[in-house]
């Protein structure tokens, strides 16, 4: 069969930054009307390689084609012209503007030379109608809505242009099961009109689910390019780390110890609604659920980033202030937030300042710093996590997702805090770093920290975790004991009220399992 | 990325290199190359000005005269670094220096450190209210300041009855402007201490990291453990009390403490700051830049002075620098 022509042809594609080669030959097609997934641990260059093809970055040697024609490198208005589209991870909306603002921006409708409002809203609408979301309005402020409603923007976006090629950058890390539904059903609305879409993704499981092939990206170079998207999660994770993982999950830790954390009826309207757990000393408590259940938000008011209305923290039998930071450090807890970039993280400063910043005081003596005591006590932490490289020069802004999060980890290691919450932990990072960052979590706890992991990938939970609880709505409504939590056990409580929902996710689970 | 910034990604890490010097300065690496440059700076401008004017420019004395000058900028310049790391502003720093100069006048009868302790006194109470309203009640430093540049000018015209105070007959106070220590001129000896002090209190305290962190990422710092609220606060405590010390460093030079004085001072105070490479989006600072940054004012100052170019073209060149060295530093990324 003659094969149409590809909507996107790479060949041969090379991106060199100084001592790195970040592309090492990239061949990569895209037909029209097919989901090409791109997969590869992180740092292999899925990122390079996409900014290559949008325009944004100009690559050293290779071709690129659009339909068939050479495209003008380095030139993301020429891209757009082409009819590629970029969706990013980091959703790319104006919180400022309104739905119909951010759908047609830059290339507004006019009339006498002034905006056409009217026609924004129209243009707008019938876009949004097209995708199934009329429920999104186009004078909404794009603040207002949630992250599954901004995405669906940035794709009615994609589409106020003739799109030929869509590129997301791992559209599911934000969403939760239903929303990631709905969005594959846009997915194959676009592919049914012919658009091709390169979707990248750490989910390996979503590759059989949406794709119709896959390529495998590792250091800049394409392992295997076209693969049937059939193929298994086993064959293409050993693709992409070289060789078979033998167990993702460490031996389960047990609770042993004594209570480290105790949260009594603890209340922050609307999120979280009273609630009480227990952490031991050596255990690590699962806390699952649907995105907006209020996973997150109980960390950050145990924590004291957000004020809580009610109830009490004692961390080793002292209470905990309720709205200070630094206090509840001192009292022995500390935190990885969900968004480590803007939540976690100084970018621009050395790995070894953002590990210390929780502990200088130990490294003072006579009011002044002493650095090299610093760097080498730093270096240690850097070191016991295996992050790489273990120079505390180096800016994290040039670190991989999983050995940023290993920076965060090591401040608190430093810190010898007693009790770590940790807010999706594994978030945007490859099969191969979740193993190494699911050991450390295991050491810690077997060193004797309280660990909770919130995580909205619940096979992660049920695979790591002493004990799960799951939250809904607010509240506590389940606790399932690790070796026997299963992610559809998890499912049914953390949407159980919903039938129809819990059906659908169900026949989707035990589908995938088979 | 475009090359250019990876070019200069290998220039920085060829000086980063040389090591010794960076460790020794302590400044973070991007901030490196731009002090490089504004040392060659200050020695080209010393160049032309001895060329320009071999009798009178390279000489001990002329180089007296431009350090004393620069001290009173300097000082402030120094505050100012810490509120411009913390991502903030201070646009009152001229107005509080006049109301501190009256606040000091007003008791110099009862000697010297009765003018000293009401002139920093009052410099630091104004910054506290500044750090009150930016701190608790969250009013933007642009604006709590502005509101400061206003009152304090006011408060200094309302003090002192418009008119200003003489301290020709106040010997200890004249020490000040007047005296030297080892031959260098005090108030030099001043600004070199609060320069070397803030330098150390920048690069070598938890709160010098502290500052910095608030300025770099303000909600992960406060997740970190670093008191964001106490280092706003005391920033701006800072630069009060600093306006209050150049007020006297001012005043006994002129031998008169005026509600006029320390006009458009924040606009030199700013720009030393942000010449020197401070960013103003925070989270970068470097007081040896700073430092070099008023030398770069206070030299051209003096070298337009000597070619008797009249004061509107000292403003025209500082801001045409001002601009300059913005445009050099803008991200290469827009």
């Amino acid at each position: 069969m003659a094969s149409p022509t590809p909507v996107l042809e790479v060949r041969g594609l090379v991106k060199e930054y100084p001592g790195v080669r970040a592309l090492d030959g990239v061949d990569f097609d895209v037909r029209p009307g097919e989901v090409h997934c791109l997969v590869g641990p992180n740092g292999a260059g899925k990122s390079t390689l996409i900014k290559c093809v949008s325009g944004a970055v100009t690559p050293s040697q290779g071709e690129i084609l659009i339909d068939g024609e050479p495209a003008s490198v380095g030139n993301p208005s020429a891209a757009l012209g082409n009819g590629v589209a970029t969706i990013y991870q980091e959703l790319d909306l104006v919180e400022d503007l309104t739905v119909a603002q951010s759908v047609l921006l830059g290339h507004e409708p006019r009339r006498f030379g002034l905006l056409d409002v009217d026609r924004m809203r129209r243009d707008t609408a019938a876009i949004l109608r097209r995708l199934d979301h009329e429920g999104i309005s186009p004078r909404s402020y794009v603040r207002d809505l949630s992250p599954a409603a901004q995405q669906v923007v940035s794709i009615a976006r994609a589409l106020s242009r003739d799109v030929r090629l869509l590129i997301m950058d791992e559209p599911s890390a934000i969403l939760d099961d239903q929303e990631i539904d709905t969005m594959f059903g846009l997915v194959r609305r676009l592919t049914a009109d012919g658009v091709g879409v390169v979707y990248i993704s750490h989910r390996l499981d979503e590759v059989e689910r949406i794709g119709d092939r896959v390529t495998v990206l590792t250091d800049g170079r394409t392992v295997a390019t076209g693969l049937p998207a059939s193929t298994s999660v086993d064959e293409l994770v050993e693709r992409m780390v070289g060789r078979k993982v033998e167990r993702l999950y460490p031996e389960r830790p047990k609770a042993e110890g004594e209570v480290v954390l105790e949260v009594r009826d603890l209340r922050r309207p609307p999120e979280v609604k009273g609630v009480s757990f227990e952490v031991r000393a050596g255990e690590v408590v699962g806390i699952g659920g649907l995105v907006g259940a209020g996973r997150s938000e109980l960390l950050r008011a145990i924590y004291g980033v957000d004020a809580r209305d009610a109830g009490e923290v004692i961390v080793d039998g002292n209470r905990v202030s309720a709205r200070r930071p630094d206090r509840a450090i001192a009292a022995g807890l500390g935190l990885a937030p969900e968004d480590r970039k803007s939540q976690g993280l100084l970018l621009d400063w050395s790995q070894g300042k953002n590990v210390s910043l929780s502990d200088l005081g130990r490294f003072v003596r006579g009011g002044l710093l002493n650095p090299r005591a610093e760097r080498e006590a730093v270096r240690e932490q850097l070191r016991v996590l295996h992050t790489v490289p273990d120079d505390p020069d180096r800016m994290v802004r040039e670190l991989s997702g999983g050995n940023q999060q290993k920076v965060v980890l090591a401040r608190w290691l430093l810190r010898h805090c007693r009790v770590l919450l940790l807010d999706e932990p594994t978030r945007g990072v490859d099969v191969a770093t979740k193993a190494q960052l699911y050991q450390v979590i295991t050491d810690l706890a077997a060193a004797g920290l309280g660990v909770v992991v919130v995580s909205s990938e619940l096979d992660e939970l049920a695979g790591l975790c002493t004990r799960v609880l799951v939250m809904r709505e607010g509240e506590l409504v389940a606790e399932v004991e690790g070796e026997r939590a299963t992610e559809l056990e998890l499912l049914r409580h953390a949407v159980s009220g919903t039938p129809a929902a819990l059906q659908n996710e169900a026949d989707h689970v035990t589908e995938e399992a088979r | 990325m475009s090359t250019p910034p990876a070019e200069r990604a290998t220039v920085s890490e060829r000086l980063q290199s040389a090591g010794s010097l960076r460790d020794l300065l302590g400044m973070p690496s991007g901030v490196k190359l731009q002090e490089f440059a504004l040392v060659g700076v200050v020695l080209v401008l010393i160049l032309v000005g001895a060329v320009l004017e071999p009798d009178s420019f390279p000489t001990t004395d002329n180089f007296r005269a431009i350090l004393t000058q620069a001290s009173v900028v300097g000082v402030i310049a120094i505050g100012m670094t810490f509120v411009i790391a913390t991502a903030g502003i201070d646009l009152s720093v001229g107005s509080v220096l006049a109301a501190s100069g009256i606040a000091g006048g007003l008791v110099v009868d009862e000697g010297t450190a009765a003018f000293v302790l009401a002139a920093m006194g009052f410099g630091l109470l104004l910054g506290m209210v500044n750090a009150g309203a930016i701190a608790y009640g969250r009013v933007v430093p642009f604006i709590a300041t502005l509101a400061m540049f206003a009152i304090a000018r006011g408060l200094a015209l309302l003090m002192s009855d418009k008119e200003p105070i003489s301290l020709l007959t106040a010997d200890g106070v004249r020490w000040f402007g007047t005296g030297e220590i080892a031959t260098i001129p005090v108030s030099v000896v001043i600004f070199l201490a609060v320069a070397i002090g803030g330098w150390v209190l920048l690069n070598r305290t938890r709160y010098g990291r502290y500052v910095v962190a608030v300025g770099g990422n303000r909600e992960a710092a406060r997740i970190a453990g670093v008191p964001v609220r106490r280092i706003i606060l005391s920033v701006y405590c800072l630069t009060g009390l600093l306006a209050g010390l150049a007020a006297v460093l001012l005043s006994a030079r002129l031998a008169s403490a005026s509600p006029v004085s320390g006009n458009l001072l924040e606009l030199d105070a700013i720009g030393a700051v942000v010449i020197g490479g401070t960013s103003l989006a925070g989270g970068r600072a470097t007081i040896f830049g700073t430092f070099l940054g008023v030398l770069v004012f206070a030299i051209i100052f003096n070298l337009l002075t000597q070619l008797n170019l009249a004061t509107e073209w000292q403003q025209i060149v500082k801001g045409v620098i001002i601009l300059g060295a913005v445009l050099i530093q803008r991200p290469e990324r827009i």
